[in-house]
């Protein structure tokens, strides 16, 4: 009986562990798998860490990530040291109370310090706006600047607050070891206050400090949720990079940086522990060696040494620094964003090569993301690449900026199939960037036969294998589609009907679950039969499950396209429209194709594919993939495009979302 | 004695509403050995933080050799310190430890008076060693503080501040960690160290032994301010009050009533005693130490009692004695067992009269300060016994 029990709970202990550690050993290992799949070994390769090392928007995240943490490490260890040295030196009463304040920061949700510093920096910028307009009118000597954007500036800010506490409250306790009246002593032989706190308590609190700022300097690495809201569009950590990654799929690529950051805070938690664990030991057992270094480096010589090497190493980590910032504050940027794996990364470089301006380039999750992002303020972007019908809702609310086509001259490669469509008819704010159609992929084992029609949604013989759109207008679109009526309808009968279809269905167990980018996983893993998504993506998967088919249906389905805006408060437009030129072109959009297998509205590009495809892979592309990416015109024609929908159609939109109950 | 070095004026001091120093007068001569004698609590501590200027006085005086030094901060006083557990740095060695003042010290550079350099570091070796030496620890420079015994450390932190030549040293409960042995040791050795020296020393401690072996003057305080100032002589044989009484020595402490000059009646009889100089029937605390009193057969006693109590101490007996349910202790060499009938006699010079004070009737039966009285509240008496 206690024998059984034993065995019990280690092995309840083992499943705790293997819960824990199984997800990070998983990850770590297909990280060195030289297949793109996360299922699949295909063997061990290094060639992930290869392309994560010349993958420039993680390196550019990784050095603003290092810069920040060090920086607000920096200024949090300072800060908090002479904070618990004034916390020490209060009455219990006011110290207790004051302990409970800094320690509110820690136990507060992430996302509520985020989104707090993201309204209070909003917030001071509108003030300042007004006060600088005022500032500026009443005087000429001082000019300051009217628009503050959140950036480098806000999230070292936001960093340095979250960590304070956390150096504070290991710098505490070793004040409260120490020995009350040595600051006294100090005193007493000589000293004042500041000498004091140099030659004893700093001596003294020094292991405290440390660990303060090894943990600061962890956390500040390892933050995500309050850098996404204060970062604004400029700027970009790691662990922003990352998430933005995984919107498509988390590729090895993901895994390997995953796995150097994951090894990286291991590394600091080892050292932070192994400090506390030494300074614990008795110093009588220390050891000879260190005894010995600790006797030379107390000889007057070694002091010099030590002070020394204190003051070179303070000194380069101040020019790295200033060399770092300078490098990136004296060259022109422009702040671009798009969706996930929407671009081929070299045409960044090669942008910033050929013209010196700085891309920060960043992604968003969904339109309606996009909008809301745009809308709080926070997103201080110059070039956004929504989809038509957000396109007609920005323009609507007087959001985007009229271009200077004068100043993109690759706007006439446009095929004129793709200008002056209904989001812009006039061609005053939009460039187009891609466009594509949305149809039925299917897993040719996993169905009784080939799929044409959109009943294959609402099917009860795939119950449970189906796979459903997570947003209310593209779920609705395949209803509509089904039934016959306008995506854009805007009577409430038929979006009623559209919606009772997707109810029933939902009720009678059809879908497996509502996905926006988790499809890849699935049907790639051969999880699902069925889903409903876009066709370049569909090609993605392709590559990884041969079975995939993907069909347009009978009924006809939505294809949408996504174009380049400048947004009205765009705080460099003339480098937005060199952006929006070089993107344009003929070769940027012939690569994008190649690397997005979404259709370019570029004419010379949508005809030289096959041949750059040949080129490029030494093999013919068949007219049935091409045909994918670039749906036919006849294809085309039995598409609808999105159009903004009244306020109030949108409402019912979200009221009848809810009450799907997602 | 010598001239006055410090004059405190008038200091008032308060903690969170709690008067800690109540007006507190006092001045002390160069050279002397001066101790603040008194409970936990007293404000003896406080009284030598001011001095050295760690705490600034709510109200109230500090002079320095006639000049007026309230706002000096501690660096710029000639005044060391020897703290409580002592203080050394932990991260210096011994010879470092005892370095540190020295190492902050400025003077006029002799080539350019303007210019303050610091000690030249031979100055710097030959004073720490010739000081070390001085307190026995030669050839300990190299040590670890924490690896030194606790009277080893407690020489660092006098060697560490006597190196700097002070005008005064103070030195706050610096024997409290040591064991019995070490303490009588090193009070002996700190005596020695301030007649080799020639400083003034201020000495605050609640152990009243240490008090009279080593001052020449005891400031006896409770509550802020000086029950008594004289030389231990002085303290302990004539107390001013029965907190005095009760704090230095063991002492019975019995109410009576001077009848007249040099006769006081205790229990209903009148004894002869040499005080004088109260008014006919004045209620009185009368003192009687337990060593003045002699044990005589039960018919030639003043008093009658019977023997409770038994304790051998080496040099005596600690007997209490049960007088009609007040109990005396009596400290003889005479052996009495328990339950004996004994007779008491005490000799006029054994008799010391006191004016009623605020502490009269705080102390029941026979008391004396001991550790356990430290813990406690100072008004409540340490034993809970009634009087008769």
């Amino acid at each position: 009986m206690k024998r059984r029990r034993r065995i019990g709970s280690r092995a309840l202990t083992a499943l705790v562990f293997l819960f824990l550690y199984a997800p990070i050993l998983l990850l770590i290992v297909f990280s060195f798998n030289k297949g793109n799949s996360n299922i699949v070994w295909t063997g061990f390769s290094l060639d992930w860490y290869k392309s994560l090392f010349q993958n420039r928007l993680i390196m550019r995240s990784v050095y603003t990530t290092l810069l920040v943490s060090l920086l607000a490490t920096a200024i949090a260890t300072v800060a908090g040291t002479f904070a618990a040295i004034g916390f020490y030196s209060l009455r219990r009463r006011s110290r207790t109370v004051l302990s409970t304040v800094n320690s509110i920061p820690m136990m507060n949700a992430d996302i509520v310090t985020g989104v707090a510093m993201c309204l209070f920096f909003v917030a001071f910028f509108t003030f300042w706006g007004d006060f600088s307009v005022w500032f500026n009118g009443v005087q000429s000597v001082v000019v300051l600047p009217e628009r503050l954007t959140l950036g480098f500036g806000t999230l070292l800010i936001a960093h340095v607050t979250f960590n304070i506490p956390y150096v504070i409250l290991s710098v505490g306790p070793k004040l409260r070891q120490m020995d009350k009246n040595l600051v006294d002593a100090a005193q007493d032989l000589g000293c004042t206050w500041m000498q004091a706190f140099w030659k004893v308590i700093l001596p003294e609190i020094k292991p405290g400090i440390a660990s303060g700022a090894l943990t600061a300097f962890t956390m500040s690495v390892d933050d995500f949720i309050i850098s996404y809201f204060t970062a604004g569009s400029s700027s970009s950590t790691l662990a922003m990079t990352i998430y933005g990654m995984t919107k498509k799929r988390v590729t090895p690529e993901i895994n390997a940086v995953s796995t150097l950051l994951f090894v990286t805070v291991l590394a600091l938690l080892v050292v932070v522990n192994l400090r506390e664990a030494r300074a614990e030991r008795s110093d009588a057992e220390r050891h000879p060696v260190s005894r010995k270094l600790t006797r030379l480096l107390d000889t007057p010589k070694g002091r010099l040494f030590r002070r020394g090497a204190g003051v070179v190493l303070a000194a380069s980590f101040l020019i790295a620094v200033v060399l770092l910032t300078g490098a990136t504050n004296a060259q022109p940027v422009v702040n671009v964003c798009s969706w996930g794996e929407y671009i081929d990364e070299d045409l960044i470089t090669q942008f910033e090569e050929e013209t010196g301006i700085i891309v920060n380039y960043q992604t968003a999750e969904s339109n309606e993301a996009l909008y809301s992002l745009l809308k709080s303020g926070a997103g201080d972007y110059d070039v956004v690449v929504p989809s038509d019908y957000m396109i007609s809702q920005l323009i609507e609310e007087d959001m985007l900026a009229e271009l200077d086509y004068g100043q993109i001259p690759n706007y006439a490669l446009i095929s004129e199939r793709f200008k002056g469509l209904t989001y812009d008819p006039q061609e005053r704010y939009t460039v187009p960037y891609a466009w594509g159609t949305v149809g039925i992929i299917y897993n040719e084992t996993m169905v009784e036969e080939p799929i044409t029609s959109w009943s294959a949604l609402f099917d009860d013989r795939y119950a449970g294998n189906v796979l459903m759109f997570r947003n209310s207008r593209d779920a609705m679109a395949t209803a509509l589609s089904y039934l016959g009526h306008s995506l854009n309808t805007t009577d409430e009968a038929e979006l009623r009907e559209a919606f009772q279809l997707l109810k029933d269905a939902k009720n009678r167990g059809v879908y497996q679950s509502f996905v926006m980018d988790e499809i890849f996983q699935k049907l790639e893993g051969g999880n699902a039969a069925i889903g409903v998504y876009y066709a370049g993506d569909y090609l993605t998967m392709l590559e990884n499950n041969e079975d995939l088919r993907f069909v347009i249906p009978e009924e006809g389905s939505n294809w949408f396209m996504d174009a380049m805006c400048v947004l009205k408060e765009a705080p460099h437009y003339e480098e937005a429209l060199s952006w929006i030129n070089f993107i344009a072109s003929t070769e940027a959009n012939l690569a994008n194709m190649d690397y997005i297998w979404y259709a370019s509205p570029n004419q010379e590009a949508l005809e030289q594919y096959p041949a750059y495809y040949e080129e490029l892979y030494g093999e013919e592309l068949d007219q049935e993939t091409y045909d994918i990416i670039a749906a036919p015109a006849e294809t085309l024609d039995r598409c609808e495009a999105y159009l903004v929908l009244p306020l109030e159609t949108r409402k019912l939109y979200n009221d009848l979302w809810t009450e799907l109950g997602i | 004695m010598s001239k006055e070095l410090i004059r405190l004026r008038d200091l008032c001091m308060a903690y969170d509403d709690e008067l800690v120093l109540d007006h507190l007068n006092l001045y002390i001569n160069d050279k002397e050995f001066l101790t603040l004698l008194g409970p936990s609590g007293c404000g003896k501590t406080t009284t030598l933080r001011i001095i050295g200027g760690f705490t600034t006085p709510g109200s109230g005086d500090v002079l320095f050799d006639g000049v007026r030094i309230n706002d000096v901060p501690p660096y710029k006083r000639q005044i060391n310190t020897v703290f409580q557990k002592y203080a050394l740095f932990p991260h210096l060695n011994v010879f470092e430890n005892v370095a540190f003042g020295l190492r902050m010290q400025r003077r006029e550079d002799p080539a350019d008076p303007k210019r303050k350099v610091k000690l030249p570091e031979e100055e710097i070796q030959s004073r720490v060693l010739e000081m070390l030496e001085a307190v026995s620890l030669k050839g300990f420079e190299n040590r670890r503080t924490d690896a030194l015994s606790g009277g080893q450390q407690q020489r660092v932190a006098i060697a560490r501040a006597l190196v700097n030549r002070p005008k005064v040293l103070l030195l706050d409960e610096p024997l409290g960690a040591l064991d019995l042995k070490l303490r009588k040791d090193m009070q002996i050795e700190l005596k020695r160290i301030q007649q080799q020296v020639g400083i003034t020393f201020i000495y605050v401690t609640h152990d009243q032994e240490e008090a009279l072996t080593m001052s020449d003057t005891i400031v006896v305080m409770d509550k802020g301010s000086i029950q008594q100032i004289g030389t231990p002589e002085d303290i302990y044989n004539e107390p001013k009050n029965a907190f005095v009484a009760d704090f230095i020595g063991e002492s019975n402490i019995i109410d009576g009533v001077m009848v007249r000059d040099k006769l006081v009646q205790m229990y209903g009889r009148q004894f002869p005693c040499l005080d004088g100089g109260f008014t006919e029937n004045e209620p009185v605390d009368v003192v009687i130490r337990p060593e003045d009193i002699d044990i005589v057969p039960v018919e030639q006693g003043q008093l009658t009692g019977v023997v409770t109590n038994v304790t051998f101490k080496g040099m005596q007996y600690d007997i209490i004695v049960d007088f009609r349910g007040f109990k005396w202790l009596i400290q003889t060499t005479d052996h009495s067992p328990v339950g004996a009938r004994i007779g008491i006699k005490i000799d006029p010079d054994g008799i010391h009269v006191m004016k009623k004070s605020r502490y009269s009737g705080l102390y029941g039966d026979y008391s004396s300060f001991s550790d356990e009285y430290d813990e406690l509240d100072a008004a409540e008496p340490e034993e809970g016994g009634d009087e008769t």
